[in-house]
């Protein structure tokens, strides 16, 4: 062969490369299957049959979008996406609960979704004020829950109470006899978010960039709850700890613990764990605060994390929305024992019902659908290194309530040291 | 005569065995609690034995996750993390300990200066460095990082110190190359030393979850240490059944512990001629 | 080929530390001069992290803390050896003891952290002995008094190091020649001279590998924190190191996490230097 047809065969074979990348283009583009994955938060295996038929009833509905299921445990969840998005390969949903999401769309590691929701309508108004942050909505709403009161009835009648508590005064009142009538610990509140704690009592952490949280009517709070704390009415176990459920609920279910504030689904854990607890305990709505809001929403929703592509943001709003709609969030609510964010999964008739032989998981039900409407997320947001500033918060109430400082003090000077950041120009 | 020994040796047996419930109280408590299945385990003072025993918070862990997958997985791993670790720290350990060479110096100081550097965040830049070797979702990835660690080489290389110059400048008269001297005369010399190095990696490599987790993108690749967080679901998760999870990671270390010992306290013969 | 030998054999663990071990720690401790944020750009700060870190209550705590720690070396190293001499023999059924004094080793620190918070719990089985002994009259608080909960922190972590460093000490026992203390003994010495004048003379290169591990381990640890107290009471078990991984990897601030990480470094580095100073080994 001479040079000329040595460059012709080339020419030729260059030819047929290049049309056969385009036929395979071209066929690429015709059937294009988009690739949703979508990540949640512990849900195997005990739910593996609900998302799973979940996602096989969007596929019928829509089979050009495929939709790829992957669960992880929550110790593992938050690692395994800042490692996916810092490579470039995040999922197209995540599964997330409100705090998380919060500090994840100030860092700016997930977006704004309010292109995507087409019926607003579908969610509770409380539930899109939760996901707002900084007047852009970042996630598609999917179940929370409200606080309810399990009471040991052994206890509260060795106590000399027959009906629980219906305000917090109540509450402190109760948990004071219940140690005095029988060394029992009466009443476990969370005062590692005692943020929360004051703003459910109408009471501000921060007012027009200022720490408020000195004032005389804080001092009072804080001295109400140091004298229930001294008369021993308080579980002492984690008691300032930012996550002190797990001794809590431990407490309740070894019978040392005369009331426990929690959302339905830990008495699921207690049905299974301590039989003979959980047949003597009984269910009241948690009191609202003077603000009408009902404590221990804990919402969880599904965000989309920065670097996914966007033109396949239709795609997985479309399953978001599907995932979180009326008829799946209330199936997932009925196995569950959670409460959906769905108005009409709220209205079902399953919500306003209590089975004649129920126990205290039945019990709640109603009582936490009726809560729901005032169900929020409660946290102070905005703010930059929350977690290390509530943590001085924290650390000035337990000084108080241990008796260790005097509380006007201790409040004065974690006041100070907020200020001094909050005056930080960013 | 006969009653002294006696005494001694029931005063050692006490003495063992008081240090024993020590160490092991825990482990009993977490096994009493898998194996129960009635009664409360939150009480206090806490029980400390069985109540109604029965395998059923083992079966369950069996049925909820795929632990012969998991344990498939945990083998892999494990195996080929001891394996390679023994064999590339070993050869890094036998110039620091006995050849001279200008550098030597700085290479031990370096290698010592990675044991002295905290290493818990350095996870992300490692998991990025994976991912442009195209080494996410794979065992080699999940493996590499974990193969040469600085206390091993040290260990090996403190074991090379040991065996006596006689022995080595013998083989060398008989004109055997270093790589022969390595592998026929000095590794089977500090077989002890191999197998201690060999179990602390074994265990470590067993229970690390962090970060084979970040770099197996499927859960169903993931070792037993990972997968038995799948146990604890955010609903109705059972304390029993996860504490019957956790017996079953421990016990296979264990009972390789109990079986390598044989390799790590040869007779009070010394060194092997 | 004698000059190029001794490389041939580093090379494949020189390669996986530069890349795995040396690259993450460089490029961290650079970041830790940044602001860096996984998705905004990042600009050089200077010693912005260094200046934040140190004017924080708890890592201040966290330090004093750490240095703390290095109080339990001399006890856990104590310890072990003695583990390591009453197992090294040949006792019937002395394999299971030797496996019971690995188990905090091998146990996860989860379960380590559950069991050990109903130990130290006020009402917790402590307390309840201590109390039927008449050994104190009020239950005391382990892990709720902000003045002793570090200890019993500290505790815990020389719980779980001494089976680890029983193993250790127990290979080096066995490399020691047993003609050596048996031509001692037979000389008359007793049992005590042979251990104190041959045994651990020999023990020596374990004993200082050991040794400065151990002190390493002390000033990085924060594993038991975070199973324990988080931190708390009163954030005063924070450790440097554990303020490092809170900061980093649950708070997301990462330069700040990484400026932890390096302090913690520089001093383990210095601390690490002194070690061999002292503990040069005066053999061959």
């Amino acid at each position: 062969m001479n040079i000329a047809q040595l460059s012709l065969i080339q020419k030729l074979n260059g030819l047929m490369l290049l049309a056969c990348l385009v036929l395979a283009g071209a066929s690429c583009a015709a059937q294009k299957v988009e690739r949703v994955e979508f990540w949640t938060l512990s849900m195997k295996p005990k739910f593996t049959p609900y998302f799973q038929d979940v996602v096989r009833r969007f596929r019928v509905l829509h089979p050009d979008i495929e939709v790829e299921w992957v669960d992880f445990p929550w110790d593992i969840l938050q690692l395994k996406l800042i490692t996916a998005i810092a490579s470039g390969t995040p999922p197209a949903l995540v599964n997330l609960n409100v705090p998380w999401a919060e500090e994840y769309a100030r860092d700016g590691l997930i977006v704004p979704v309010e292109g995507m929701i087409q019926n607003r309508a579908m969610y509770t108004k409380v539930a899109l004020d939760d996901l707002t942050f900084n007047n852009h909505l970042y996630g598609f709403p999917h179940y929370s829950n409200v606080n309810v009161i399990a009471y040991n009835t052994s206890i509260f009648k060795a106590a000399g109470l027959t009906e629980a508590p219906r305000s917090m005064d109540e509450e402190l009142a109760f948990a004071r006899q219940i140690y005095a009538r029988t060394g029992k610990a009466g009443y476990a509140p969370t005062l590692g978010k005692i943020d929360s704690f004051f703003m459910q009592q109408g009471l501000p952490i921060v007012k027009n960039g200022r720490a408020v949280f000195n004032s005389p009517e804080h001092v009072a709070l804080v001295k109400k709850l140091a004298d229930t704390y001294q008369a021993g009415g308080f579980l002492k176990d984690r008691l300032f700890s930012e996550d002190g459920f797990p001794a809590v609920i431990d407490a309740y279910k070894g019978g040392r613990l005369g009331m426990m504030v929690s959302a339905p689904t830990a008495l699921r854990r207690i049905q299974i764990d301590a039989k003979e607890i959980y047949a003597v305990t009984k269910v009241a709505a948690a009191p609202l605060g003077p603000t009408q809001i009902a404590d221990g929403g804990w919402m969880f929703l599904y965000a989309v994390p920065k670097g996914v592509d966007p033109r396949l943001y239709p795609a997985l709003a479309s399953f978001a929305q599907f995932l979180t709609n009326d008829a799946n969030q209330l199936a997932f609510s009925k196995i569950a024992g959670v409460m959906p964010t769905a108005t009409q999964a709220l209205a079902d008739p399953y919500f306003m019902l209590t089975p004649v032989n129920g126990g205290a998981v039945e019990m709640a039900q109603p009582i936490a659908a009726a809560s729901m409407k005032y169900s929020h997320s409660v946290y102070v947001a905005g703010l930059e290194d929350y977690d290390e500033m509530r943590r001085v918060l924290v650390k000035a109430v337990e000084a108080g309530m241990t008796g260790k400082a005097d509380i006007k003090t201790a409040l004065d000077e974690a006041a100070a040291t907020w200020n001094k950041k909050l005056q930080v120009p960013k | 005569m006969n009653s002294r020994i006696i005494l001694t040796r029931l005063g050692q047996y006490l003495l063992l065995s008081a240090l024993a419930v020590l160490c092991v109280f825990p482990f009993w408590w977490t096994l009493v609690t898998a194996i129960s299945t009635e009664g409360n385990i939150f009480a206090f003072p806490p029980t400390f034995w069985p109540q109604a025993p029965s395998l059923d918070n083992f079966i369950e862990v069996f049925s909820a996750i795929p632990m012969w997958l998991f344990y498939r997985n945990s083998l892999i791993i494990t195996l080929s993390t001891v394996f390679w670790k023994l064999l590339i720290c070993s050869l890094a350990a036998y110039p620091l300990a006995r050849m001279k060479f200008t550098g030597s110096k700085l290479v031990f100081g370096v290698i010592i200066a990675t044991m002295v550097l905290p290493s818990e965040v350095n996870f992300l830049t490692n998991f990025i460095t994976l991912t442009r070797l195209g080494l996410v979702n794979t065992y080699t990835g999940v493996i590499l990082p974990n193969v040469v660690n600085a206390v091993s080489i040290l260990l090996l290389k403190q074991a090379f110190e040991e065996v006596p110059q006689d022995l080595i400048d013998a083989a060398r008269v008989d004109g055997a190359s270093e790589w022969i001297i390595f592998w026929k005369v000095l590794l089977p010399l500090i077989t002890p030393w191999l197998a201690t190095v060999g179990i602390l990696s074994a265990v470590e490599a067993w229970n690390e979850y962090i970060w084979p987790s970040i770099v197996l993108s499927k859960p169903e690749s993931f070792p037993l240490s990972a997968g038995v967080l799948y146990l604890r679901g955010t609903f109705g998760s059972s304390t029993r059944v996860v504490a019957a999870g956790t017996i079953l990671t421990i016990v296979p270390v264990l009972i390789a512990f109990l079986f390598t010992q044989r390799f790590f306290m040869r007779g009070m013969d010394g060194a092997v001629k | 080929m004698k000059r190029v030998q001794p490389w041939l054999f580093l090379l494949p663990a020189l390669l996986l530390l530069a890349l795995f071990s040396l690259w993450p720690v460089g490029f961290g401790s650079f970041l830790a001069f940044t602001d860096f944020s996984l998705v905004r750009p990042t600009h050089w700060v200077g010693l912005d992290n260094f200046r934040y870190i140190f004017a924080n209550d708890m890592f201040l705590t966290g330090i004093k803390n750490s240095l703390l720690f290095l109080l339990i070396v001399p006890f856990i190293q104590v310890g072990a050896i003695t583990l390591a001499v009453l197992v090294n023999n040949q006792l019937h059924g002395i394999r299971f003891f030797r496996a019971a004094y690995y188990v905090p080793v091998v146990t996860t620190v989860s379960v380590v952290g559950i069991m050990w918070g109903f130990l130290f719990h006020e009402q917790g089985t402590l307390n309840y002995l201590l109390l039927k002994i008449h050994a104190v009259n009020s239950p005391v608080g382990w892990l709720s008094d902000d003045a002793i909960a570090i200890f019993a922190i500290m505790f815990v972590t020389a719980w779980r190091g001494l089976g680890w460093y029983m193993v250790m000490y127990l290979a080096g026992l066995q490399s020691i020649p047993s003609e050596m203390q048996e031509a001692a003994r037979l000389d008359g010495a007793s049992r005590t001279q042979v251990f104190w004048k041959i045994t651990v003379p020999m023990l020596y290169p374990t004993i200082m590998v050991c040794t400065i591990m151990s002190v390493l381990a002390a000033l990085k640890a924060y594993q038991e924190v975070d199973v324990l107290t988080q931190g708390g009471p009163m954030n005063s078990t924070f450790t440097a190191l554990y303020y490092a991984y809170d900061q980093g990897l649950k708070h997301l601030k990462l330069p700040r996490g990484l400026a932890a990480s390096l302090v913690v470094s520089l001093f383990c580095i210095a601390i690490a230097l002194l070690c061999l100073r002292f503990l040069k080994p005066k053999h061959r």
